[in-house]
């Protein structure tokens, strides 16, 4: 075994396993710091396919900004397992069924997906997730999305302004 | 693409009018006529004349049947704004701002009806929606209205995710956003279509199935169709959900082969329990309000059989359901906003105290249970007569006639309240040019009914 499929394997393992942490654990708290941890061995992923600018951007959007306020929130709100609102049985069991089919669906997925078993993933060699590489697609093939986002992001702006102002 | 980029632009315009014009009722005008400017762009735009010609990609599809939508949704919002143009000035001081998210709303339409990537279709849907979350709860000191943004904004997110899940399945099966393109290599080894896409299909068939509230999607719709103030879920239930069901359309138009004989089966499911949810808890509403926003979810019912059809009739009749479902729902939201009380008893004897109002609505109504010589009825007969051409499928046809014949009855109770029963319906103050822009809209809604082809021979010119 190579070092970087050791990295991928310990990466891999790293990230289920904190994202079942996340599930599992009681203290909300602790579920966001298992989620930052989730978010670094993907970043880890991404370093591994050569893509640096993903995981650089991964860190800081997700890791740093989108946790800050998720801590932020669960911090004001006080969150405990005494004011957890009591979920009925029958909800309980309508959310593991219907999750249970999506995930049956997505392990299907995978086994019929014949395809990928021959397909493998540019390990330190491609070069698409290069900020250079990226900077050209953006303003040439994807220019007009790119010009269209601004409107959403317009809206948005307005929409917090006039939210957020008095009336 | 005229349409996005003039209806992007007086977005802006709409904004900085908030700053400089003061007055409110000259909001209103200045969005009247930039609605006006925005047909013009997009009518020249059907005729080939272009603002700027932009060479996409291909991630745009700028064809007639699209740009005939735009039309569609820029001239009924243009009697929606002239109709309850007051109201939206009611309730808030921003209504410069207001109309400035409205034209973002439309950007989002006209988005929707040209996309031709997986790229475009999720940039257009965000655009459409990120402003009612903000519409929704425009009146700030109304509980129910912040209640009703906040349920809108996460149900939105959410379904916003899946959809992004099954864009990215959609990619990695087939290396591409573009509708219907695939940039993996042929091979022996490989399938023909890769599974990854037909899961990334359904997805996507969830999802669009929350932002149209189609049943099991649809329990948002309710609340915040109730929860939002009266003229912006005027706007919401007519151009936002027919805007909806284009982009739905255009989706699923050519792929659904790529799922097989499910597909059908499938959809059946949703029509059958749209139209149930819909048709069988509208009966039991309280509320004129919220009785229509159930409405809404069956008339999505029906809708959803363009869907099922796939061909010519379909797309037609996708078309004149917008223009009849559209004119109806914005005449009676306009009499909805201006009574007092929102339940069935609040419409009591109208017919007596304001018979033009009550004629109107009366006439929407009949409209909207699909009555001969309205519009309703020939829109509900074109969805009906392609899933018939489209075989095999009879019986789905026959429960929704049946569900149609549910709906009069609740269509039906206030028109009966209106007309026979007593009392003293109390209405906002009720201005001259508004009865005439009903009866305008009431007028349409029968000519439609009347000569359906001349909204379909539009269509060809």
């Amino acid at each position: 075994m190579s070092t970087i499929e050791i990295l991928f394997f310990f990466l891999s393992a790293l990230a289920v396993f904190s994202a079942i942490m996340v599930l599992v654990s009681k203290n909300p708290v602790h579920s966001v710091l298992w989620l930052i941890a989730v978010f670094f061995a993907i970043s880890g992923h991404y370093v591994l396919l050569n893509a640096q600018f993903l995981a650089i951007v991964n860190l800081i959007v997700y890791a740093g900004a989108i946790m800050v306020l998720f801590l932020f929130v669960i911090m004001l709100m006080n969150l405990n397992s005494e004011t957890e609102p009591q979920k009925h049985i029958w909800m309980k069991l309508a959310g593991v069924i219907s999750g249970g089919c999506f995930l049956m669906m997505l392990i299907s997925l995978v086994r019929q997906a014949v395809e990928m078993g021959g397909r493998k993933a540019m390990m330190a060699e491609g070069d698409t997730g290069l900020i250079k590489n990226l900077g050209k697609v953006l303003f040439s093939e994807y220019v007009v999305p790119f010009e269209i986002t601004s409107v959403l992001f317009l809206s948005a702006m307005v929409g917090a302004v006039v939210i957020g102002k008095k009336n | 693409m005229n349409a996005i980029i003039v209806s992007a632009l007086l977005g802006v315009v709409m904004m900085f009018s908030g700053i400089i014009v003061k007055n409110r009722s000259y909001h209103t005008v200045i969005a009247a006529g930039g609605l006006l400017l925005l047909l013009l762009a997009n009518l020249l735009n059907s005729y080939g004349i272009w603002v700027i010609k932009v060479d996409t990609h291909n991630m745009f599809n700028f064809e007639q049947f699209g740009m005939y939508f735009n039309t569609i949704a820029i001239a009924a919002t243009l009697i929606y704004v002239l109709l309850s143009g007051k109201a939206v000035e009611k309730i808030g001081s921003y209504s410069a701002d207001y109309y400035a998210l409205i034209f973002f709303v439309l950007c989002g339409v006209s988005i929707l009806s040209a996309f031709n990537s997986l790229l475009i279709l999720f940039l257009g849907i965000e655009i459409l929606t990120i402003p009612l979350y903000i519409l929704t709860g425009a009146d700030k000191r109304n509980l129910k209205s912040n209640e009703a943004s906040l349920k809108y904004f996460l149900m939105g997110c959410f379904s916003t995710g899946i959809m992004l899940m099954g864009v990215t399945l959609i990619y990695g099966g087939t290396g591409s956003f573009i509708l219907g393109e695939s940039k993996v290599p042929e091979s022996a080894l490989m399938p023909k279509t890769s599974f990854l896409e037909i899961a990334g299909m359904i997805l996507l068939f969830v999802s669009m199935c929350f932002k149209v509230s189609a049943a099991p999607f649809h329990f948002w719709t309710p609340d915040v169709y109730d929860g939002a103030p009266g003229v912006f879920t005027s706007f919401m239930a007519t151009i936002v959900k027919a805007a909806g069901f284009i982009a739905f359309v255009r989706l699923f138009d050519q792929h659904t082969e790529l799922l097989g004989p499910s597909w059908k089966i499938l959809l059946s499911f949703v029509i059958i329990a749209t139209l149930l949810v819909g048709n069988i808890t509208a009966v039991f509403q309280q509320s004129v309000k919220r009785m229509l926003a159930y409405s809404s979810i069956a008339q999505a019912g029906f809708m959803l059989f363009s869907l099922y059809g796939a061909n010519d009739l379909a797309r037609e009749g996708i078309l004149l359901y917008s223009v009849a479902y559209s004119l109806a729902t914005i005449g009676i939201f306009a009499v909805l906003i201006k009574m007092k009380d929102y339940t069935f008893e609040g419409f009591n004897g109208l017919a007596k105290t304001q018979p033009v109002l009550a004629l109107s609505t009366a006439i929407c109504l009949l409209s909207l249970a699909g009555i001969p010589l309205t519009a309703g009825f020939f829109a509900k007969y074109y969805m009906l007569a392609s899933a018939v051409k489209a075989g095999g499928s009879l019986w789905l046809v026959v429960i929704a006639v049946l569900f149609a014949a549910v709906s009069v009855y609740y269509y039906f109770r206030v028109i009966q309240a209106m007309y026979f029963k007593d009392g003293e319906p109390e209405t906002e103050e009720i201005t001259g040019p508004f009865k005439l822009g009903l009866l305008v809209v009431a007028a349409l809604v029968i000519l439609v009914g009347i000569f359906p082809s001349l909204v379909l021979n539009w269509f060809y010119f």
